[in-house]
């Protein structure tokens, strides 16, 4: 709730960097990356820059929820954790001890598609980190103590971001929704059933068949040079052998018919809503556009969305929309919160009659000036630190196939046209499309099951 | 939606540490210029080139402890409204030039101060200025948008109730403060919002927005000779004002125990805060206490995350934070864990503190901080938002740039015997102000032995502590 500073610069922290964020052509920052595949098939990236004595150092490794099958969700997300709880040389805690003590810190995020892990460290730590990372890679170890406490610890995860968590809990609800045959239907987390039965053969069985080296790509950016990272890499890394990767997921959503509706009857002072559309997966020509239209609909006080329902019929406190890095095709998700007692179903009408406008007639001028223009911002905002590069250098390369694409997307946003922002609209944003999920504060004994 | 393996509150203590780093090549602040125009108004200008963006930081010396008592939450709305509306743009109008320029003005206010950022392409400097100066000088208060942002700060402060780590920390200060000093919420409550009215926003802005009253800091890529001919230009020509004096009282530490007790029926855990009022901004203590705090429950291998999250899979993150502030502010052990393990969470946080006074940290634990602060702290000065921010608010607090540059050395010079002083002096033992919110039915008789003195709310009922009726 609060605006102050230190707050603001601490959710930047802890956003993941997404690929809506590039620059145009007269600004592109340039920065030179080195790259080099090494012989187990791992690719790696290095960006120079010694302004701060510390590196940004992640591993993204092709592996996510979209690899899981039902009965073991939540699985790769799980598995992340317990690739901090013990391998071969650093024991269970180990890892974490031993980092700190020489000045680095580390986390790890999974998603539907990937599995990163993240360690920011001062120079002086480099050799330890590679030695902490080959330990891992080859050797995890899966100790059955550890699993019982870990997955109590993904429980109370679990029970905070989704059952104390009303956006949580609608979010999933809606992605099991929208999509009824890909695995993007399960959450990331897992259902708490599934949280409760994993195995340690179920652990074993994901490590193999994900985390070949040849699955993954390190970034690394700071106070470093790409000599000494391949060289690092050619001791700690290289020797790992490679094995298969995954399967790939050969399910393909099938084209949605129809509206789909649901509702969560929940005790809540506000209601909640979210729109689901499906929308092509990142690689797509059309996902500039696409960017480009919901930053016109959405982005800033003078967006559509923010002018119609929060400053106009203020029937909202705020209108916003994301779209997830995918693999696969996913969902452009539309969250509104509404007033206290308003109805969602007149927010969800406002914001159908603004779709509509920009599929009658096109945007103006000064709408795709402003929306680019909002583009160029965020992309040096994701740039200007090395954690923020590393993960940007290294979202584009693992979605988009080559991390120099990070540097044609400014030349990709300036060739969208006002026409381009019409068509994806009238594409992706229509009525038989969408899933909406509504929360509604109910009283005690609807809530009831 | 993707799930990080850490609790987000172990990537704030990185924003939050102010020392130094670990290798031989130490860690300076960059230089930076400071100026007092004529008319009061302090000026601090810090270049850094490479990426084109200047960020403006004006902080403003009054923050939400001057809300008139039965109206808090006015010095965070007269921050918000003074981009709704100046002398010569609409509030949507201000919206609409902001955005073009992919820029930003931000505005808000904490306990202490209130702040107004803006942030800006360097091509745009002369646009940004403009906007910037044009919040901070020029604005008008239109009644509708006065309404406007009161309505919705209502049903934010609503919104934040259905999410329970959003307000444990406002229940929590408010019952360690007792709804005085720092315990009045900076946000408002659902009452204190409707007693708002335009007029005492105006006056608050006439008394504290003086130029006397603030210190502007602009950091970035600019030159700036050329950039303070332009600040002295703008805001220049604004009247200076004798300044209104805000007293922030000193609230002692809370003697006995007692325990809030904030009923969420849906709830399927409990999340609890604990500890006493401690320390203020500048206390001579502060580099130990913030090592010491690194081991108890700043960091992921703390005391505290290997009790309750390492071993025993209690919860997903527990930590404990100091909150310094002008006067002494809050510290506390902030947790949460599933309704059954509510009373053996608690415990065991208990026992890490008691443990804490008793042993004090060892030699190893302490070495392992020292280097973690150091060799975290580097990026926490990467940007020129940060800088902005970091150099108005050392100006405030009146500390100077050995604050970072001195680190290292007073970082290396705190010792287990000055920890042990720091435990003693600064860590709460047997004292201690307990808040919970939680699933009542569930929790409540067992949650009575931490406490003699104990109280009780629902999260429905408008505002935090005390109860409306015994303000």
């Amino acid at each position: 709730m609060k605006k102050n500073w230190l707050r603001i610069a601490t959710l930047a922290m802890v956003c993941v960097a997404c690929l809506c964020c590039v620059g145009t052509p007269a600004f592109a920052q340039q920065f030179p990356v080195t790259e080099r595949t090494l012989k187990n098939g791992m690719k790696v990236l290095v960006q120079s820059d010694h302004s701060i004595p510390n590196v940004a150092l992640y591993i993204f490794y092709r592996i996510g929820s979209r690899n899981e099958r039902p009965g073991t969700t939540g699985l790769s997300h799980f598995f992340e954790h317990m690739m901090f709880n013990g391998a071969k040389k650093y024991g269970p805690g180990e890892l974490d001890k031993v980092m700190e003590a020489n000045g680095g810190s580390n986390n790890a995020y999974t998603s539907q598609n990937v599995t990163v892990y993240q360690d920011w460290f001062p120079r002086s730590a480099m050799p330890l980190i590679f030695d902490i990372e080959a330990d891992r890679i080859q050797n995890l170890n899966f100790d059955p103590q550890k699993i019982d406490s870990e997955r109590k610890v993904v429980a109370s995860e679990r029970r905070s971001s989704v059952d104390n968590d009303n956006g949580g809990l609608l979010d999933e609800q809606l992605w099991a929704t929208a999509f009824i045959a890909h695995p993007y239907q399960w959450p990331v987390i897992g259902w708490m059933s599934d949280i409760e039965h994993w195995t340690i053969d179920d652990l074993k069985h994901h490590f193999a068949m994900g985390y070949s080296p040849s699955n993954a790509t390190m970034v690394v950016v700071g106070d470093v040079t790409p000599e000494e990272i391949f060289q690092l890499c050619e001791k700690t890394i290289e020797p790992i052998p490679p094995h298969a990767p995954p399967p790939p997921v050969t399910t393909v959503e099938p084209p949605q018919l129809g509206e789909r509706r649901l509702v969560v009857h929940k005790p809540a002072e506000l209601p909640l809503l979210m729109i689901g559309y499906h929308v092509p997966q990142t690689n797509h020509p059309d996902f500039y556009a696409t960017n480009i239209l919901r930053t016109i609909l959405f982005q800033g006080e003078s967006s559509r969305m923010y002018q119609r329902l929060v400053d106009k019929d203020q029937i909202a406190l705020d209108v916003s929309s994301s779209v997830e890095p995918a693999f696969d095709p996913t969902i452009a998700i539309i969250v509104a919160q509404p007033k206290q007692a308003v109805d969602p179903e007149k927010c969800e009408k406002a914001i159908y009659e603004e779709l509509e406008r920009v599929k009658l007639s096109t945007i103006t001028d000064q709408e795709l000036e402003k929306a680019k223009n909002i583009r160029l911002m965020e992309f040096y905002q994701q740039v200007r630190t090395i954690n923020g590069r590393a993960n940007t250098i290294g979202t584009y390369e693992v979605f988009t196939g080559d991390y120099k694409k990070l540097f044609d997307a400014a030349k990709n946003y300036a060739a969208v046209t006002k026409e381009d922002v019409q068509r994806v609209a009238k594409a992706y944003f229509g009525a038989n499309n969408r899933t909406v999920a509504s929360l509604l504060p109910a009283n005690d004994e609807k809530a009831k099951p | 939606m993707s799930m990080s393996r850490k609790c987000s509150f172990f990537l704030i203590v990185l924003v939050f540490i102010f020392p130094a780093e670990l290798s031989a090549q130490s860690i300076h602040i960059p230089p930076h210029e400071k100026v007092v125009f004529k008319n009061g108004l302090t000026v601090l200008l810090l270049e850094k080139h490479g990426v084109p963006i200047v960020n403006f930081a004006a902080l403003v010396k009054t923050g939400a402890a001057a809300d008139p008592p039965g109206e808090e939450g006015l010095a965070s709305i007269t921050a918000q409204l003074l981009r709704k509306g100046t002398q010569k743009r609409t509030a949507q109008q201000f919206a609409a030039d902001a955005d073009f320029t992919g820029g930003s003005v931000e505005a808000g206010a904490g306990a202490d101060f209130s702040t107004v950022s803006g942030e800006f392409l360097n091509k745009d400097l002369t646009r940004g200025l403009d906007l910037f100066s044009d919040a901070l000088m020029h604005p008008v208060f239109p009644q509708p948008e006065v309404d406007k942002l009161l309505a919705q700060s209502l049903d934010g402060v609503r919104a934040a109730k259905d999410e329970p780590r959003a307000v444990l920390g406002t229940y929590y200060d408010a019952y360690l403060f007792n709804g005085n000093g720092y315990g009045r919420p900076s946000d408002g409550d659902e009452i204190s919002l409707t007693r708002i009215h335009r007029d005492a926003i105006v006056k608050f802005y006439e008394s504290y927005y003086v130029p006397g009253n603030i210190i502007l800091a602009v950091a970035g890529d600019f030159q700036s000779a050329e950039t303070k001919k332009k600040l002295e230009d703008v805001f220049g020509q604004w009247p200076s004002k004798p300044i209104t004096a805000v007293k922030i009282p000193v609230i002692p530490p809370v003697k006995g125990r007692k325990l809030l007790l904030v009923d969420k029926p849906d709830a399927t855990q409990t999340y609890f805060a604990l500890g006493n009022v401690a320390t203020a901004a500048g206390d001579p203590d502060r580099v130990a206490i913030r090592v010491v705090n690194t081991v108890f429950g700043g960091s992921f291998t703390s005391l505290l995350n290997e009790a309750l999250r390492v071993e025993s899979g209690l919860t997903y993150g527990v930590q404990s934070a100091f909150d310094p502030r002008k006067a002494p502010g809050p510290f506390g052990i902030y947790s949460f864990t599933k309704n059954e393990s509510t009373v053996p969470a608690i415990d065991m946080a208990l026992q890490v503190l008691q443990k804490l006074h008793k042993q004090g940290i060892t030699a190893e634990q302490l070495a392992s901080a020292k280097s973690y602060i150091k060799g975290q702290f580097p990026p926490s000065i990467e940007t020129s938002r940060q800088l902005a921010q970091i150099i108005a608010v050392h100006e405030f607090y009146g500390l100077d740039d050995s604050e970072i540059n001195d680190l290292e050395a007073r970082l290396d010079a705190v010792t287990p015997a000055i920890a042990m002083q720091v435990i003693q002096k600064h860590f709460p033992a047997d004292n201690l102000v307990f808040t919970l919110i939680g699933k009542s039915s569930e929790i409540a008789p067992a949650v009575q032995k931490f406490a003699e003195k104990r109280d009780a709310r629902v999260i429905s009922e408008p505002g935090f502590w005390p109860p409306p009726a015994q303000k």
